[in-house]
């Protein structure tokens, strides 16, 4: 057991390390640098090179890239380049604003999806099937943007039921109540978009397992249904769920671009695809950095949650192929 | 969501830098204010309460409020809502000392035009009570013209020789040349000397002066009271503002990540000023009694331009080299059509570089009025001839060519689709090829490597434009990318700038106008029109409003606007 989480620690290491190096590469390769928009009309070229000299633009990329990586071993993420605005400020409440939109309606999502997915396993193609059927399509289908317009016009503007968008009214900031009520929408939009796989996911799952012979086996000792599907079935059918969870599970801290947008919700999303315009390199490591750590620890976290739920999967045991 | 928005980045630092590269002509300036189509303009004969707040909804976040590094819209519009400007702009874009400025009349230029004296009022204070003087003014001239300082706008200020403080409110300057446009530069905000003279030069930039709102020191009618990042920013009024103080108490200055969301927080309420609404959604926002909407021409206009350059042509023949056959291109596109059909009438035709009803326009550019049959004698008179495929053939050379643009841009994207057609019906081939914004301006604008673009200019108040038209501003020193060379026009551009008589530059202006619009570097297309919204509990009198053909025309005395219900 150690000796496995030391291994897989050190692999962690190492896969940041690559991942750090190759990004910071590409992000210095695209075309513009940071105060690419900076450049006023009739500034000069001498002008130009000294103000990229002094925000430490002009140094080789390596060197930037080793300073980086020595703040980083000193747990600071730097400052943007155009102002020394601390990347810490604008990562940390994005981070967490995502988180509570994203967790919250992840949650909602599987804690409707399996049971329902269970259920239709066991009635395929009855009424609730065929309606977990239109809202995969439906979900697969919308764009989440569209689908947002659509709930902010019917349920906000029409109905002047919900807020429009923002994590909260004004005056009201750090208010729950208003806070459940502006995530209403967004949480909505998320869930139905989630739905429309983790449904068909646990749905497939559990019938696969249904049609293995020890459920066969299981029925034909004559042990009740019940017990044949939540002691038999279930935990078999969660293994691939598992995998699909520890792949998502970066999408919780990498945020909604799309959803955030038109909801105004101020997180990760949203900041990613701003520090990109705005080529802030310091921010877009971070973020990447942070992103690369979840994806490792979604994938270590599987491993674990296989163990729990198939007693079969040793964790760290040596020739096993989990 | 429209991610150009964030490129249609305006002028730096001061008013009076005079031209930016606009990827999608969104923004605010010059002169005279054209008359607004379809205006309706809130003007209210109530009188004026104090009290309440205004939520402006923005694209973007700024990126710094200290003034020598704005280079942004967002952080400009802030600037201009804490600084008070050294001296202001009225509607018709002159320079004034009003009682919002900090000098306490327009300074006086020897005859020379060498030497500005500037005389301050006494009464300026920054928000932490030290009072403005001249200390300030000479620290910021001289800290604005520091090449070590490496502001964007230097090229504003680099013409100042020396700054010398005659008394605790006077300050004379002395040019290198005489540069009528410095006039606008003076428009400026004036730095806080006793927070700043003790940084060094090159750490400007990365000093927390501009990104703090705690420690953050400024001299106008509002102070900056809180900033949460990406969010919102809110300005309040200073109740020990020296000057006559601001109605309104609180602004809020909040950003949208999409036009959409902005546009419907406009309409339920949540937002009381949106800044430019697309001509796509303004269905949205017309016909409400609760919203009011101002149109305006506005200080930007977009362009055809052609490349000169031999080196971006195949056997180096550039087809656009003969005056008559760029003339024939001019007749040949239907700009009024644009006008009428892309911009749906939300904007006006423009002939030449300067803006139409601007101080600078005299009248004289030529108006190329749509005419194919012109255009098709001229071309023939240039030596082109049809060939077997129906496209125009000239010295063994097709009439055939790229246009580029910045690809998103649903304006341009169309504009682009009508000079193809067009230039088809008279026999030249077009290729368009859409973009990126920021590469295709690293790679093929700035340093002039392409054969044609659709591109457009967001101006200043001066209508000075050497840097994009003469032959001392080839790349990579300057915006002629076209390569475009002409020694009349060359010697104007000059020439109206070593004047500071504003009625002899006009007559420059007017000369240069003539020659450059029959000798067209480009084909000149149009103004597009800037679409506010404003909810009608926001009221003003008339001469307050709005000035959206000046830059950041929004600001232009919102600290006059009050609202009614006190929210």
């Amino acid at each position: 057991m150690a000796e496995f989480l030391i291994r897989r620690v050190l692999q962690a290491v190492l896969v940041l390390f690559l991942v750090s190096i190759v990004t910071f590469g590409l992000m210095h390769l695209a075309p513009g640098g940071p105060i690419q928009m900076n450049i006023a009309p009739g500034q000069s070229p001498a002008a130009i090179q000294q103000q990229i000299h002094n925000l430490g633009l002009d140094k080789p990329v390596p060197v930037q890239y080793y300073e980086w990586l020595g703040r980083l071993a000193h747990g600071d993420f730097g400052t943007t380049f155009k102002a020394p605005i601390p990347v810490s400020a604008l990562l940390w409440p994005a981070l967490k604003n995502t988180l509570i939109l994203m967790t919250t309606s992840w949650l909602i999502t599987l804690a409707i999806a399996i049971p329902w997915g269970i259920y239709n396993s066991t009635r395929q193609y009855g009424l609730s099937d065929n309606t977990a059927a239109l809202i995969g399509y439906a979900g697969f289908a919308m764009p989440a943007f569209w689908f947002g317009i659509i709930m902010q016009v019917t349920f906000s503007l029409k109905l002047d039921l919900l807020p429009l968008s923002d994590m909260y009214s004004r005056g009201q900031e750090g208010n729950i109540i208003s806070l459940i009520q502006h995530m209403i929408l967004p949480v909505t939009v998320l869930v139905v978009i989630g739905l429309a796989g983790y449904l068909r996911y646990a749905r497939a799952s559990m019938l696969d397992v249904l049609g293995q012979d020890y459920v066969r086996t299981a029925r034909a000792k004559g042990v009740s249904e019940r017990k044949v599907l939540f002691k038999h079935a279930l935990r078999n059918a969660l293994i691939p769920i598992i995998t699909i969870l520890g792949l998502d599970l970066p999408g919780i801290v990498a945020g909604a671009t799309l959803t955030e947008t038109v909801f105004n919700w101020p997180g990760m999303g949203r900041l990613f695809v701003d520090m990109a315009f705005a080529r802030e390199y310091s921010v877009l490591m971070a973020i990447t950095i942070m992103i690369t750590v979840v994806v490792i620890a979604g994938n270590l976290l599987a491993d674990f949650l296989y163990a729990l739920v198939d007693p079969r999967v040793q964790v760290g045991a040596r020739g096993g192929d989990v | 969501m429209n991610l150009t928005r964030k490129w249609s980045i305006v002028t730096a630092g001061a008013l009076a830098l005079s031209l930016v590269l606009s990827a999608c002509g969104k923004s605010t300036t010059t002169p005279t204010p054209t008359p607004a189509p379809g205006t309706v303009a809130p003007a209210d004969t109530g009188k004026p309460v104090d009290g309440g707040s205004l939520t402006w909804a923005t694209a973007s976040d700024i990126v710094t409020l200290n003034p020598l590094f704005i280079d942004d819209t967002t952080s400009q519009n802030l600037a201009n809502i804490l600084f008070a400007g050294l001296l202001n702009l009225d509607t018709k874009g002159n320079v004034v000392a009003d009682e919002g400025a900090l000098a306490a009349e327009v300074p006086t230029i020897s005859a020379d035009g060498l030497t500005y004296t500037i005389k301050l009022k006494t009464t300026p204070k920054w928000s932490d009570g030290q009072p403005v003087n001249a200390d300030d003014l000479v620290f910021t001239l001289n800290t604005w013209k520091n090449p070590d300082v490496a502001a964007p706008s230097i090229s504003s200020y680099d013409k100042v020789d020396t700054v010398k403080k005659i008394n605790d409110t006077t300050v004379e300057v002395k040019m290198k040349e005489v540069y009528a446009p410095f006039i606008y530069t003076l428009t400026t905000a004036v730095l806080p000397a006793h927070i700043l003279k003790d940084v060094p030069p090159k750490d400007l930039q990365k000093y927390k002066y501009g990104t703090d709102p705690a420690t953050f020191v400024s001299n106008g009618p509002y102070k900056w009271a809180s900033w949460t990042q990406k969010q919102q920013h809110t300005l309040e009024a200073d109740p020990n503002y020296w000057g006559p103080k601001a109605h309104i108490k609180t602004i809020v200055y909040k950003m949208y990540a999409d036009q959409n969301t902005e546009l419907q927080a406009l309409v339920k309420g949540e937002v009381d000023l949106v800044e430019a609404i697309p001509i796509a959604s303004l269905d949205a926002a017309t016909g409400k009694p609760d919203i009011n909407l101002i149109e305006s021409a506005g200080p930007s206009y977009d362009y055809f331009g052609f490349n000169l350059n031999a080196d971006n042509w195949p056997g180096g023949f550039v087809p656009f080299a003969g005056k008559k056959t760029r003339q024939a291109l001019a007749y040949a596109i239907n700009r009024q059509g644009m006008v009428d059909s892309v911009l749906k009438k939300h904007g006006t035709l423009l002939n030449g570089p300067f803006l139409p009803g601007s101080w600078a326009d005299a009248g004289t550019a030529k108006n190329y009025e749509f005419s194919v049959d012109k255009a098709k004698a001229l071309l023939a008179e240039d030596g082109w001839k049809a060939g077997a495929d129906g496209i125009l053939v000239k010295d063994g050379h097709k009439f055939e060519f790229k246009l580029q643009f910045n690809t998103g841009n649903k304006t341009r994207e169309s504009v682009g689709a009508v000079i193809q057609q067009n230039l088809k019906d008279i026999g030249i081939n077009v290729i368009l090829e859409p973009l990126d914004f920021a590469a295709w301006i690293k790679n093929n604008v700035t340093p002039g490597k392409y054969q044609s673009v659709l591109l457009g200019w967001a101006l200043g108040v001066d209508p000075d434009a050497e840097s994009i038209f003469s032959s001392k501003y080839f790349p990579p020193s300057g915006q002629n990318s076209g390569w475009y060379k002409n020694d009349k026009t060359d010697q104007f551009w000059v020439d109206g700038y070593r004047v500071t008589d504003p009625a002899k530059r006009k007559a420059v202006y007017g000369q240069l106008a003539t020659e450059i619009t029959d000798d067209l570097p480009y084909v000149f297309l149009y103004q597009k029109n800037i679409i506010e919204g404003i909810r009608s509990r926001v009221k003003f009198a008339e001469g307050d409003k709005p000035q959206l053909t000046l830059p950041y025309g929004t600001t232009y005395h919102i600290d006059h606007w009050w609202v009614t219900d006190g929210k």
